[in-house]
């Protein structure tokens, strides 16, 4: 439905010129760059502090009950982790008034912008804190299945603490890995509520910038919303494809293990 | 390792686990019950439950409030009424073109419910289903299904077909196998999609605004115009409103889970 008027033409304008005219938008492309900005730091960071906070946990801890702590913030909305956000990172938030009283700053002002700021450092914020409990929902189980044999293999050939790492957990941990980015990644490009509760004016994200096209008066801007939200979905269609491989391949390589024993 | 040093180690990693991930609610809960926290306090001085009053004064809150748990409780009921034969499904039999339909079934969480939302609008108005807590129900099974049907997936993989022959083999029919030993042995499942689904349909905000087109007032159509109000202690009170739902929803499922389970242990 939102394909079909996207593409639609008026006399004798090319078949694509919705998606043209969004190419020479400027506000346009100026919420791609800040989404995808987004969506990939916050994703990064998220996968890097979950992976090892996973290996730390698990390496640490016999018993997993440790994980429900970890899983706290899956209960939380998102809307309130932003106001968590705001509440900690805000001029007049809480690290603030703590950095007041060490005597580092004099006036609300002298702190360093970070929620509703056009960097999207807030929404960063939120979405790491948000997804980390996923990444280690998703890893955990991974790890508590690999054999850690291969380990003590490679620490008796002379690996080091990377060596290791690449070697005995890289492969297994891998394709899920990767799984957990894209799916992080196209959810961060298309989620509405946290940059419109912490975002700035402009540039906007993407999902607030096509709710404004698509609701504003005049409905001049819909079917560029309606583009922006085809592309996106089209995306999101590859993201899923490259999942399906990747997954299925990894499938293929653990059922040969299994047969090997 | 020595044996001191780790158990530093555990408890540097838990507090520090702490530190992350359960204080900013903390926080937020105390900035809910204090008076006059400001700027450049950094903890409160007194405390007030004056927030909670104008929370629960509002008479559109408990309107909303109950239609959030409406909407939310009929969406898990539907989720496992759904899910639960195509996670079925999809762990025990090998079928021609599985793949593509198991990563069809992924679609709805990578494709944003935006544009979903904005597709689907036009065909929900000639259903009629717009400005109405059924269409807003509907739309809620889109981000909610992907994820139950993985979650009771994966539980149905892990449980091993032998409990199921065991059961039928002992004169139980499918039923019977189906209500006395695979809900049993699933209950870890069945507890994290009940709260998952739970908190995602709580979390939506786009989808009910579209659909339910302003009329259905669920309480995130109310948080987000309270977020630019200035009173902190009344947003912090309804923010703790949003995480103790969750938490309440998760305690009332334990307590179902334990006497649907005691009732069946029963001889």
């Amino acid at each position: 439905m939102a394909a079909s008027d996207s593409f639609a033409t008026e006399g004798n304008q090319p078949f694509f010129h919705f998606y043209l005219e969004l190419w020479r938008n400027d506000t346009f492309l100026s919420a791609l760059r800040v989404s995808v900005w987004v969506a990939f730091i916050s994703t990064t960071m998220a996968l890097i502090i979950g992976l090892f906070l996973t290996r730390a946990m698990f390496r640490l801890f016999k018993r997993d009950d440790w994980k429900f702590i970890a899983w706290f913030p899956m209960l939380i909305p998102h809307f309130v982790a932003a106001y968590i956000c705001f509440l900690l990172f805000a001029p007049s938030g809480w690290f603030s008034s703590v950095v007041f009283q060490i005597g580092w700053l004099e006036t609300m002002s002298q702190f360093p912008v970070f929620v509703n700021d056009p960097m999207y450092l807030g929404v960063i914020l939120t979405y790491v804190w948000k997804e980390i409990p996923f990444v280690i929902l998703m890893l955990l189980p991974v790890y508590q299945e690999m054999d850690l044999r291969y380990e003590d293999v490679s620490k008796t050939l002379g690996g080091n603490r990377w060596t290791v790492f690449k070697t005995v957990e890289l492969p297994w941990i891998w394709p899920i890995s990767l799984e957990v980015f894209l799916i992080l990644f196209v959810f961060v490009l298309g989620a509405f509520e946290v940059p419109a509760l912490l975002g700035v004016t402009f540039p906007k994200m993407i999902p607030v910038l096509a709710y404004d096209w698509f609701y504003q008066a005049g409905w001049v801007n819909r079917p560029l919303a309606q583009a922006m939200m085809v592309i996106l979905s089209l995306l999101a269609i590859v993201a899923a494809a490259l999942i399906l491989t990747f997954s299925q391949r990894w499938r293929y390589k653990w059922a040969s293990r299994r047969d090997d024993s | 390792m020595t044996r001191k040093r780790k158990l530093w180690m555990r408890l540097t990693m838990l507090s520090l686990f702490m530190l992350i991930f359960v204080a900013p609610v903390i926080l937020m809960f105390l900035k809910s019950v204090s008076f006059g926290w400001s700027w450049p306090d950094w903890r409160p001085t007194q405390f007030d439950l004056r927030g909670w009053r104008v929370v629960f004064g509002d008479p559109r809150i408990f309107s909303s409030l109950w239609n959030t748990i409406l909407i939310a409780g009929v969406v898990v009921m539907l989720n496992f009424i759904i899910a639960t034969p195509a996670a079925y499904a999809l762990s025990r039999f090998h079928f021609r073109g599985k793949a593509i339909i198991e990563s069809l079934l992924m679609l709805p969480i990578l494709i944003p419910v935006l544009a979903i939302a904005m597709g689907l609008h036009l065909t929900m108005i000639r259903l009629g289903l717009t400005d109405q807590v059924l269409g807003v129900i509907f739309i809620h099974l889109l981000p909610t299904l992907p994820y139950a049907i993985r979650v009771l997936k994966s539980g149905f993989d892990r449980l091993k077909n032998e409990w199921e022959e065991q059961g039928a083999v002992l004169g139980a029919n499918s039923q019977t196998v189906f209500w006395t030993v695979m809900v049993p042995l699933m209950t870890p499942s069945i507890r994290s999609t009940a709260v998952l689904v739970f908190v995602i349909s709580l979390s939506q905000y786009v989808l009910t605004a579209i659909i339910g087109g302003g009329t259905v007032s669920t309480l995130p159509m109310i948080y987000y115009p309270f977020f630019t109000s200035a009173d902190e202690a009344v947003i912090a009170s309804f923010s703790v409103l949003f995480a103790l739902l969750p938490i309440m929803f998760l305690i009332l499922f334990e307590i179902t889970l334990r006497v649907y389970l005691r009732v069946i242990k029963r001889p």
